[in-house]
């Protein structure tokens, strides 16, 4: 492959318009279409790629509904309902508003696959809470937000689990799986960092909930805790597609939210609706704008020639996934995660698979990867969100960030070196690998 | 209207998880939604604050070159669609040989969306280089508005 080739300036293309501030998913077709015309092949292969990929991936309409459901969670009273069950939970422990913030992205995790979501829901009720009376900092109530948010996408169920998915050809169901130990992990190495913290830093303590009330607060919240429940009900007694459960969870947090709680209006599952709709429409682009490229990686042959490059090195399968969560940590404080699993992924998955690494396994650790890349420097989405949610800046919610960013390495680590942390549950469930 | 299509596509599945209707339409349907989802709203609806782009750079330099850069990407992508539209053209018309195999629609109607899109994406382009040529600045993108799905 030498410099002029046509792959070489599709590629500098890309990178190249993006840089300059062209949407990433235009810039792919872009590229895309510079490489087919160097090549003097057919422009309208693009067009091809790109409709029957879209048409044919009955699974990506699984992404929209997720994204429904959670928009459908976040009103103000599930929240609220949410909060005082966790609160009733761990707010008795010193430092216990802080740890119902961890908590409430844990429970709220397995009913929404974004990060992103889960930040901008709770993110503001938790920052008002934790900062009234001057309880906490708001730059660590700001960086609490935006750490916890990252377990969203790793507790089922997962909008990037899902695109993994698609590009690696892996079981959703068995991915979603995979996630539950490292989410819950992550969860609790955050909790535990709070407890160290709790004493030195005089973390105040909630007025502790009398215990014969938690049946009564469990009972408020449970419509909403049952939702994980008919979720993965659904998807693991293989009565439905995954597809479906995710249409059966939006219309389950629809009818909750809307007759049983009476949280939203007609107007709100109209405004849900619409904001989703927009979400889907981003996200579908950096798709479309993928499935194009990747015919071109495809028909370069690239993850072939990387396997085989790599082979002949004879690494490892740990030192491979060392590398790959290196490599992978790099990208992440400079690229979108989304671009990321659509594109870089399926280069490198090959190579995994010749390793002998476990495709479930590398996946989840890609993910966990990609999802913690959400919160470095300097291109974190989720640091830039709760900059503007909680208006402090930067350079404060960065110093609260790091020690969380310490720990949720050690977390991911684990998992590397673990592949049983990861396997264990979809093994349990019947998976052979 | 956004909504509306997106309502629909999600009662076809509910109604189909329910009452186990005969599938292979609603299947089709859903998926048809889909697609017109992302290009028409990628074409009509989405501003440019909520697209998912790297903006490091760009929100790092001054008005001058972000101007400039603006006008770059922008012909780049007018120049690169604009090629494609004749072989998009002849490809999409092509698709009338087959059918949908529920919705007996056929299939140049289906994809003419993608036409849509091509032409919609390069009139936008073509209106922003216009106003960027007379020396106004970029949107810039928004961070609690990005629409990224992670």
């Amino acid at each position: 492959m030498t410099f002029a080739s046509p792959f070489a300036a599709a590629v500098l293309a890309i990178v190249t318009l993006s840089l300059l501030g062209l949407p990433i998913g235009h810039a792919m077709i872009a590229g895309s279409l510079l490489y087919l015309s160097m090549k003097g092949l057919d422009l309208g292969t693009a067009a091809e790629q790109l409709l029957n990929g879209m048409y044919t991936s009955y699974l990506l309409l699984a992404i929209p509904l997720f994204i429904l459901a959670a928009e459908f969670m976040n009103s103000g009273s599930i929240m609220d309902r949410l909060l005082r069950f966790c609160n009733a939970l761990v707010g008795r422990w010193r430092g216990g508003l802080a740890q119902v913030n961890v908590l409430q992205s844990i429970v709220f995790a397995s009913m929404s696959g974004s990060a992103l979501a889960d930040a901008a829901g709770s993110g503001k009720i938790m920052q008002t809470l934790m900062t009234k009376d001057g309880r906490y900092s708001a730059s660590f109530a700001a960086a609490l937000s935006a750490v916890s948010a990252v377990i969203g996408p790793i507790i089922p169920p997962s909008i990037p689990l899902v695109l993994y998915a698609l590009v690696s050809d892996t079981s959703i169901g068995f991915l979603f799986l995979g996630g539950v130990v490292p989410g819950l992990l992550l969860g609790g190495v955050q909790m535990g960092l709070i407890a160290a913290q709790a004493k030195r830093r005089g973390f105040p303590v909630e007025a502790p909930v009398a215990l014969r009330d938690l049946p009564r607060i469990t009972w408020e919240a449970f419509p909403a805790l049952m939702m994980p429940v008919i979720l993965l009900g659904c998807l693991y007694s293989g009565i439905t597609t995954p597809t479906e459960a995710a249409a059966a969870a939006a219309a389950y947090a629809l009818l909750i939210s809307a007759l049983l709680y009476r949280s939203i209006g007609l107007r709100d599952v109209y405004r849900s609706l619409e904001r989703s709709a927009r979400v889907t429409v981003s996200i579908g682009m950096l798709i479309a704008g993928a499935l194009v490229f990747n015919y071109v990686v495809t028909a370069e042959n690239i993850p072939r020639t990387l396997a085989a490059l790599l082979q002949a090195y004879d690494l490892s399968p740990l030192a491979f996934l060392l590398c790959v969560n290196l490599l992978l940590l790099a990208l992440g404080c400079f690229l979108e995660g989304t671009t990321i699993i659509l594109v870089i992924l399926p280069v490198l998955l090959p190579t995994a698979q010749a390793l002998g690494v476990d495709p479930v396994h590398f996946g989840v650790v890609a993910v966990l990867n990609i999802m913690i890349g959400l919160v470095t420097p300097p291109f974190g989405l989720l640091l830039f969100m709760m900059v503007k949610i909680a208006n402090v800046s930067l350079r404060e919610l960065v110093r609260e960030v790091l020690p969380f960013l310490g720990v949720m390495l050690g977390a991911l680590a684990l998992v590397t070196l673990l592949p049983d942390l990861v396997l264990l549950l979809p093994r349990l469930a019947g998976y052979k690998g | 209207m956004l909504a509306v299509m997106f309502a629909a596509f999600i009662i076809q599945i509910v109604f189909r998880y329910f009452f186990n209707f005969p599938v292979g339409w609603a299947a089709e349907l859903s998926v048809v939604m889909w697609l017109w989802l992302v290009l028409w709203g990628a074409a009509f609806v989405l501003t440019d604050e909520e697209e998912i782009r790297f903006d490091l750079l760009s929100a790092s330099v001054g008005r001058r070159a972000r101007i400039i850069m603006g006008i770059v990407s922008g012909l780049a992508l007018v120049v690169l669609y604009g090629a494609a539209l004749p072989a998009t053209y002849s490809y999409v018309t092509f698709m009338k040989v087959e059918k949908a195999s529920y919705l007996k629609v056929r299939m140049d109607w289906l994809f003419s969306i993608y036409l849509v899109f091509l032409v919609a994406i390069l009139g936008r382009y073509l209106w922003r280089l216009s106003y960027l040529v007379r020396g106004r600045e970029p949107d810039r993108a928004e961070p609690t508005q990005t629409s990224s799905g992670l």
